[in-house]
């Protein structure tokens, strides 16, 4: 065997022994270097006649060429196993808890009136708002709820100390219906969402300031048919399913016929449970079909003209969609409650 | 109304179940509150609507009701007694009426050999169970009667009225009290009563508060021989002023309130007297003393039948209207295909339109029946109310800054009013509050955050809250504002003002500028802010809310720690707000950035060095960063440092090296012209 020959097995062998990196390259060095076997040889051929310089120049080319190519192929394979190996000084635990930046929250009555809002606006009708402190025309008297008539009593209500007159919190949104009609000829459609006032005694159920949101549909030939499509089209679409209700007959000044709408309660499907009194239903507004008087309070002539208007809470809405069980829970500010919306 | 089952049953000929009457009043009706098993009877809980008090707050007027929602027949009520021939009321008694507006029919019957005893056991029992309690047995069938036909009636012992000299009649006047004039009630109540009150009087004082209680001096009592029944029908507001002006609300005052069917004087007078003489064994007299000057004519209303179709999006056939009325006691007068001429019974006060009609035909048919129909309309898209939309999106800013929303009451008290330095003529006080810690309208959003914080801060370590809702004040007149109000805990006063800036900025708004809070001598709120660390926000020349550290006064009070509170008004913001929004191309080439920092005096204010460095710079410099403020103690006296970062660009070309270096010379030249500055290198 040539020189060359066992040369080139030689350092196959020894690349191929290489543990690490550096030991390659030394191995490398050792063939191939400035001081290297296989380099030594390349330089002596200029000593050597032509014959000879051919033939073994050509061989060790070859040599050269293919310790070359073992030492790539070496190096490159050592290089990943090191990656390898560094990388795994890097483990970490995937279970341990990701970083959460910390986001801001809205109120839960804000995104209740937002999606009541979008479900309205979706059908045609505007937002409007009015003012909380109201006279006794807008809460009462316009509304066909007469002076020293019991009928005020379904409204407990907040007196402001005046000088003169007689100014209130408003008891509900439907003053907002009679300032509308005045400024607004029909066809009307609106929704009234905001604060209103009760003089009442707070409990889990009950608060002295709440939301609601008013409706009022009026024009020519609106019915109680189109009525009930609209409710049960604004139930479906809040609460993201067909929701069943019923009609009972009810008492309000300012509509006639009026009626109050139950709902079946969303936390037994109707069977019968502690958040709807074992009876299955959940009382969700009052309706009816806007009374005669009302729309001539507001200036306008009654006759061909008529509509419905209603009144929803917002707050039990908020807190059947988000079952909540105490209305203070939403005035009282404590983050524990918020940081959950 | 709490109602006895088996009484109802006594006026029809059949009744459902308890069970299933209430979901019959549930649906058609009235809502039932509770059905309870008491002995062999069932106690119905009916909540009877107002506008139906007049008819139904009555076992007679209820089982009316049920028998049209039932479909059973009404039974009539037994009002049969022997009288006795000889005996005659209007020569006993006299009746004069005063104060006329305030009743439209009296009616009185003498009834004499009656013997005070006990009650029956039934009678006792049915009062019971209603919730009244026995005292004897005229006084109980007068309340019995009462709680049968819905007319309080009361009887009075003959011998104890005082007579008139002259003809020796016994004198019942009905007139207004006197002022200064007292009564003591049956129940040993004590009243003092005035010209709001109506009484029932003899010739020496008030025998009852007309309407609402008898007195203790003509009462019923074991000697009793002749009594004289009452039963009237009393001006619904003048009961009710007077229940009011005296604060006391009793079944009677609670029945005339709600209006009365005049007719069931006379009735109940009859049904009492039948009752009397069976149980008590009295005689009652062959007439009836009635005042009733104006007799009450029946209303007669028509109904167009496609105005029904038309306001409840279903038809209703003129036969089974009028089937159903009639179900009602209503009288068709006249019928046709498109309408019905209907008679009103005069025991519904509340019908008196068409659409009332129309109610009721609609009720008892079951509003079940009407199917959902949408409404054809044009296609009038809805207005965009843009208070709600720049309220939603500055409610998006803040939550996306990181904020939690809170909704706050609309009230506080005395004491956020002394702490915050409200004077009582700014305040908005209620006449009738809840509590003493709602007195007030909230002039302000801050008190309650602040509050808040108390609230949470065992909770949270940093708290970033904010609020968007009215606050109340009284100018001239009671106003309500919308106000922003945001707070964050501890030294943070830089990283609101940022807050604020961005807040603006999203708003389309950005001349902003800050400016110290200068409170007027007049202003004893300037109390609120830490002295020094305050600042008006302005936008142009508009000053549109304030920016501050809560006073470290206010915070020792509350015991929490520093607090930045922003106030912002909400209703300048929406007439500056826009959502015009230009974008600025961004440049090709690229920016340099160099830093540089100053030492100044203390009380150097950053927007200075700032102004002087962007107008030494010239439009090269395309933004600068304050990144640090350093005070401590080895710098010199009475200074602090200042470090920016100066970013330096060109729309046009690559700045080089010298350019941006001859701009910065020229910044420091200017800066240290002020020899108190100094720029370190």
């Amino acid at each position: 065997m040539s020189d060359l020959k066992l040369i080139k097995n030689q350092a196959e062998i020894e690349l191929k022994k290489a543990s690490n990196f550096g030991e390659l390259k030394q191995v490398f060095n050792t063939y191939l270097g400035t001081k290297g076997k296989v380099t030594q040889i390349l330089r002596s051929l200029v000593e050597m006649d032509k014959k000879e310089r051919i033939k073994i120049g050509q061989e060790a080319n070859l040599v050269k060429n293919y310790i070359k190519e073992i030492f790539e192929q070496k190096s490159k394979h050592l290089k990943a196993k090191s990656a390898k190996e560094s990388e795994k000084k890097e483990w970490i635990d995937v279970t341990a808890p990701g970083k959460k930046p910390s986001l801001g929250h809205l109120h839960p009555l804000t995104l209740t009136i937002r999606k009541v809002e979008e479900i309205f606006q979706t059908m045609g009708f505007s937002v409007v708002e009015g003012p909380e402190i109201e006279n006794e025309w807008y809460n009462f008297d316009a509304l066909n709820i007469p002076k020293d008539h019991p009928a005020r009593d379904l409204w407990d209500t907040f007196w402001l100390k005046t000088k003169e007159g007689k100014m209130l919190l408003r008891t509900h949104t439907s003053p907002v219906q009679i300032r509308y009609m005045e400024k607004n000829n029909p066809p009307i459609r609106i929704i009234v969402p905001g604060r209103i006032y009760r003089h009442e005694a707070t409990d889990a159920s009950h608060e002295c300031n709440f939301y609601q949101v008013e409706g009022l549909m009026v024009g020519k030939d609106i019915s109680v048919a189109n009525f009930k499509a609209i409710v049960l089209e604004f139930l479906k679409r809040l609460f993201g399913k067909p929701v069943k209700i019923r009609m009972r007959p009810s008492f309000f000044p300012f509509t006639e016929p009026s009626f109050e709408i139950n709902m079946t309660c969303l936390s037994c499907q109707g069977k019968g449970c502690s958040v709807c009194s074992k009876t299955g239903w959940l009382e969700m507004m009052g309706a009816g079909m806007v009374h005669p008087n009302v729309l001539k309070n507001a200036g306008l002539n009654p006759k061909g003209l008529q509509g419905f208007a209603f009144g929803v809470g917002l707050d039990r809405l908020t807190l059947m969609k988000y079952r909540i069980n105490d209305i203070r829970l939403l005035y009282g500010a404590d983050l524990r409650f918020l940081n959950q919306f | 109304m709490v109602f006895s089952y088996n009484w109802l049953k006594e006026y029809l000929k059949t009744l459902p179940q308890p069970e299933k009457l209430a979901d019959l009043l549930n649906m058609h009706s009235f809502e039932v509150e509770e059905v309870k098993k008491e002995g062999k009877d069932h106690l119905i809980d009916i909540d009877v609507l107002p506008n139906r008090a007049a008819d139904c707050f009555s076992h007679y007027g209820m089982a009316r009701e049920i028998s049209a929602i039932a479909k059973v027949v009404l039974k009539d009520l037994d009002v049969k007694f022997k009288a006795d021939k000889k005996l005659k009321s209007r020569e006993l008694v006299k009746v004069e009426v005063l104060d006329k507006s305030s009743l439209s029919r009296y009616s009185a019957k003498v009834i004499s050999g009656v013997k005070i005893k006990p009650s029956p056991q039934w009678l006792v029992e049915r009062l019971k169970s209603c919730g009244l309690r026995p005292i004897n047995n005229v006084v109980d069938i007068a309340n019995y009667v009462m709680l049968e036909t819905g007319q309080p009636i009361h009887a009075f012992d003959l011998e104890k009225i005082h007579q008139e000299k002259g003809d020796g009649l016994r004198k019942i006047i009905v007139r207004r009290a006197k002022k200064g004039e007292k009564i003591t009630s049956l129940d040993g109540e004590k009243y003092n009563l005035d010209q709001d009150v109506l009484v029932i009087s003899d010739l020496k004082g008030p025998l009852a508060i007309a309407g609402i209680k008898g007195g203790k001096y003509p009462e019923i009592d074991q000697k009793t021989k002749t009594i004289v029944l009452e039963a009237a029908n009393f001006d619904p507001q003048v009961v009710r002023k007077g229940s009011k002006k005296i604060n006391l609300r009793t079944d009677a005052s609670l029945r005339f309130e709600h209006g009365l069917d005049p007719n069931l004087t006379e009735l109940a007078i009859n049904r009492a007297s039948s009752l009397i003489q069976e149980i008590v064994k009295g005689n009652p007299s062959s007439d009836l003393i009635d005042y009733y000057p104006k007799k009450t004519l029946p209303k007669l209303i028509k109904l167009d039948l496609s105005y029904l179709k038309s306001l409840l999006g279903m038809e209703v056939k003129s036969k089974d209207a009028a089937a159903i009325l009639k179900r009602l006691k209503f009288q068709i007068i006249k019928s046709g295909v498109d309408y019905l001429l209907v008679k009103v019974p005069s025991f519904r006060l509340d019908i008196n339109i068409p659409e009332d009609l129309i109610e009721e035909i609609i009720r008892i048919k079951g509003l079940e029946n009407i199917d959902p129909v949408f409404p054809v309309s044009s296609l009038i898209p809805p207005k965009k109310n843009l208070e709600i939309f720049w309220e939603d999106m500055a409610k998006n800013i803040f939550k996306e800054a990181g904020f939690n929303e809170v909704y706050n009451y609309s009230f506080f008290g005395e004491e956020e009013a002394s702490l915050f330095h409200y004077s009582k003529d700014e305040l908005i006080e209620l006449e009738n509050p809840i509590s003493s810690e709602q007195k007030y309208l909230r002039a302000s959003l801050i008190p309650s955050l602040v509050r808040d914080v108390e609230k949470n801060h065992k909770n949270f370590k940093e708290i970033k809250i904010f609020e968007l809702g009215k606050v109340f004040r009284n100018e001239k007149g009671f106003k309500e504002k919308r106000m922003l109000s945001f707070l964050i805990t501890g030294d943070s006063f830089y990283e609101a003002k940022g807050i604020v800036d961005l807040f603006l900025n999203k708003l389309g708004i950005s001349n902003i500028w800050y400016d110290d809070y200068k409170p007027t001598p007049e202003n004893s709120r300037s109390i609120v802010w830490h002295s020094q660390k305050a600042a008006e926000i302005k936008a142009d020349n508009e000053e549109i809310g304030f920016l501050g550290e809560i006073s470290p006064s206010i915070l020792s009070e509350l015991k929490i720690d520093k607090v930045v509170v922003c106030d912002i008004d909400f209703e300048k913001l929406l007439n500056i707000a826009s959502e015009e929004h230009e974008y600025r191309p961004i440049s090709r080439f690229p920016a340099v950035v160099r830093d540089l920092a100053i030492l100044t005096p203390q009380e150097t204010r950053v927007v200075e060095i700032l102004n002087i460095i962007n107008s030494a710079g010239g439009s090269l410099v395309r933004d600068v960063d304050l990144f640090d403020i350093y005070q401590g103690e080895e710098l010199p006296d009475g200074k602090k440092n200042l470090a920016f970062h100066i970013i330096f660009q060109a729309e046009d070309r690559t700045l080089s090296s010298n350019e941006v270096d001859r701009v910065m010379e020229k910044i420091i030249k200017i800066l240290e012209e002020d020899p108190e500055r100094q720029v370190r290198k």
